[in-house]
């Protein structure tokens, strides 16, 4: 059988979308760690990291989804609707296919907590969110036995560099895991940015400021 | 008393007249909380000549129906129920902790202070009720920096001790000066030892607060009227208010020529008859720092209650009440204590230490000569991300209190781009502390 036929085409949506699903999580990853340490995309404002963050993981909960379905629909393996969600129970590469569903039950996890995160005590959700690493780490190792797309060629060259683009990200992150603003001087770092001759009206003001009404004013 | 409320039937006629007792029910008139005339402390001795002794002692829960009754709400400002709060914590399954809250973190309002020195036996004696009637034995008041005031306060509970009238003993527990002192996680978190910072909800503090134990905070005010509504029942609290919002409560008024007063007042009251809404007066700021601004002619359609001032966007609060002067800027006011709220952030959650900077600052370019146009949409736009997030409604009552000026003083903003301004000499108005915070002591 060669080419795409009716009978292939689930099977190569499957392993598309799980390509696409893995780029997705580490970008997800990736901007999780901006957003702990307080770090900010070059030329946008803060929020950008946050709202990208929380919306790319729902893009890349759409993936997994077509991705998991796709791998039931297809006859070309029979993966037990069960095998999903409940961890090494597949019959086929019971290990490597309970991993996804690790990271699956995992992406879940957060996902809900998350949308609760009001109702919740922070502590536990923080906690909580600590899972990312190993539902990221378990879709990484699903992704790398599960099928033999990532072996090599340009696709082999992509998971490294995912797996390089976190692994860089980690240790940045722990490397300026102390480093932060005091709490206390939030504030007035930001208004001293915002402060006029700085930031994003640099260079507006026309008039000499002596001349003008009211320039004593802060 | 309303109809519909239960109130116990035995506890009835503890409400009447007390009879063969020296003193008589001081009637519904004003004011209660403080002595008939003077500013002079009330002493033990005084206080004991003046009210009967405290009901309801050793009888957990009792008093809840008749705060049900009376429908007292809470004085600090969010004006909760009283009773929920201590039916919630009552039913608690470790020991609660009970707190008084006399933090007063808003610079505009001097209500708690002037009640805890007149009239602290009030306060003392609703804060041991409020414990035994949870089951409380670890009670304490959090009150701001002041030594005179925490010295007289000291002296106040050794008094009562030494007339074995307190069961409990009470500490006397120092709050920093910051805006957020007096925010309940932020009083439990304080009393636990850390920094004086709001936490995340849930927990609610009712549920888990000062070191991890179920913990009622009520205002200091908010104790005095309890204190008052055990000894003289429901019906005598309900003399004076309106039937939704009965009682009194003290307000913090700043007149238009400066005069800075704390009166006790029925809710119901017209703003016109407690701050001055003549010419001199362009508009009116209910609720403090967290509250809103009023045009002065709307403001003189309205009385102080949650019923009239909600629908103009605005709330009693803590009732502080400022007129500001027609030669003023509104909006270089409002600018000033942006800034200074902003400055009074946590620093714990982005959306208020990164957005009330930014909204600060664009207010302060709108307050200038000519500003960027672009500054009021700005403005809008971080009002709206910033709202509804964040531990705490730090975000939330700054955005009222910015969208509020930006409503009333849209003259003053026209003047401003034609670089002109009602007061070009920025003469401050609203109080402000001399320093905000500048390190973590600050939050000890």
């Amino acid at each position: 059988m060669n080419g795409i036929t009716q009978s292939t085409a689930l099977w190569y949506a499957s392993r598309a979308t799980g390509v696409v699903s893995l780029l997705l999580l580490t970008g997800v990853v990736l901007l999780g760690m901006l957003v702990n340490r307080q770090g900010r995309l070059p030329g946008f404002p803060r929020f950008v990291v946050t709202g990208l963050h929380r919306n790319l993981s729902l893009l890349a909960v759409a993936f997994v989804a077509v991705h998991v379905i796709t791998a039931i629909a297809d006859s070309y393996v029979s993966i037990q609707l069960a095998a999903i969600v409940i961890p090494f129970t597949s019959s086929y590469k019971p290990v490597w296919l309970g991993l996804g569903a690790v990271s699956l039950d995992l992406v879940l996890a957060l996902i809900v907590t998350s949308l609760l995160r009001a109702r919740m005590s922070r502590r536990v959700w923080r906690g909580l969110h600590w899972f990312s690493y190993a539902a990221w780490g378990s879709a990484v190792v699903h992704s790398l036995y599960s099928s033999t797309d990532l072996h090599h060629g340009v696709l082999l060259y992509t998971a490294i560099a995912c797996w390089l683009a976190v692994a860089i990200a980690g240790c940045w992150r722990m490397a300026h895991a102390g480093r932060e603003i005091p709490r206390e001087g939030r504030a007035a770092a930001t208004l001293e940015m915002m402060s006029p001759g700085r930031g994003p009206r640099r260079g507006r003001r026309e008039a000499p400021a002596a001349q003008r009404p009211g320039a004593d004013i802060r | 008393m309303t109809p519909g409320t239960t109130v116990p039937q035995s506890a009835g006629s503890r409400w009447d007249q007390p009879r063969g007792q020296r003193h008589q029910h001081p009637g519904s008139g004003l004011p209660r909380l403080f002595p008939a005339s003077g500013a002079v402390p009330v002493d033990l001795r005084t206080h004991l000549s003046r009210f009967t002794a405290l009901p309801y002692l050793g009888q957990p829960g009792r008093l809840i129906p008749v705060l049900k009754a009376a429908g007292l709400t809470g004085r600090g400002g969010a004006a909760f129920p009283v009773h929920r709060k201590l039916a919630a914590v009552a039913d608690a399954a470790t020991r609660p902790v009970v707190i008084g809250n006399g933090a007063e973190g808003e610079p505009a309002s001097d209500k708690d202070k002037s009640l805890l020195w007149i009239s602290p036996h009030l306060v003392l004696d609703g804060l041991q009720l409020a414990a035994e009637t949870v089951g409380s034995a670890a009670v304490g008041l959090y009150v701001h920096r002041n030594d005179r005031l925490q010295d007289q306060l000291r002296a106040a509970v050794a008094e009562r001790a030494e007339a074995r009238l307190d069961r409990i003993p009470v500490e006397i527990i120092d709050a920093p000066p910051r805006f957020l002192a007096g925010e309940e996680s932020a009083l439990a978190s304080r009393i636990s030892g850390e920094p004086a910072m709001p936490r995340f909800k849930p927990p609610r503090v009712f549920e888990r607060g000062v070191a991890g134990r179920p913990t009622l905070v009520h205002n200091v005010e908010t104790l005095a009227h309890l204190a008052l509504i055990a000894r003289y029942g429901p019906d005598w609290f309900r003399g004076a208010g309106t039937a939704d919002e009965p009682g009194s409560m003290l307000c913090t008024l700043h007149q238009a020529d400066g005069r800075r007063d704390v009166v006790e007042t029925q809710l119901g009251t017209p703003l016109g008859s407690l701050v001055q809404l003549g010419p001199g007066t362009q508009a009116v700021l209910s609720g403090g720092y967290h509250g809103a601004w009023l045009a002065a002619e709307d403001a003189g359609q309205l009385t102080l209650s949650n019923a009239d001032l909600r629908p103009a966007g605005s709330f009693v609060g803590a009732g502080v009440l400022a007129a500001l002067p027609a030669d003023r800027c509104g909006i270089a006011e409002t600018a000033r204590v942006t800034r200074y709220l902003a400055l009074e952030s946590a620093g714990q959650c982005g959306p208020c230490f990164n957005g009330l900077p930014r909204i600060a600052a664009a207010l302060g370019e709108v307050a200038s000569p000519r500003p960027d146009p672009r500054a009021v949409t700005d403005m809008m736009r971080w009002a709206g991300l910033v709202e509804g997030r964040g531990a705490c409604h730090h975000p939330d009552g700054t955005v009222r209190f910015v969208r509020s000026a930006l409503q009333v003083f849209g003259e003053e903003i026209r003047l401003h781009t034609q670089g002109r301004c009602v007061d070009p000499a920025r003469r401050p108005f609203l109080p402000l502390p001399a320093r905000t915070a500048m390190d973590p002591a600050d939050w000890n």
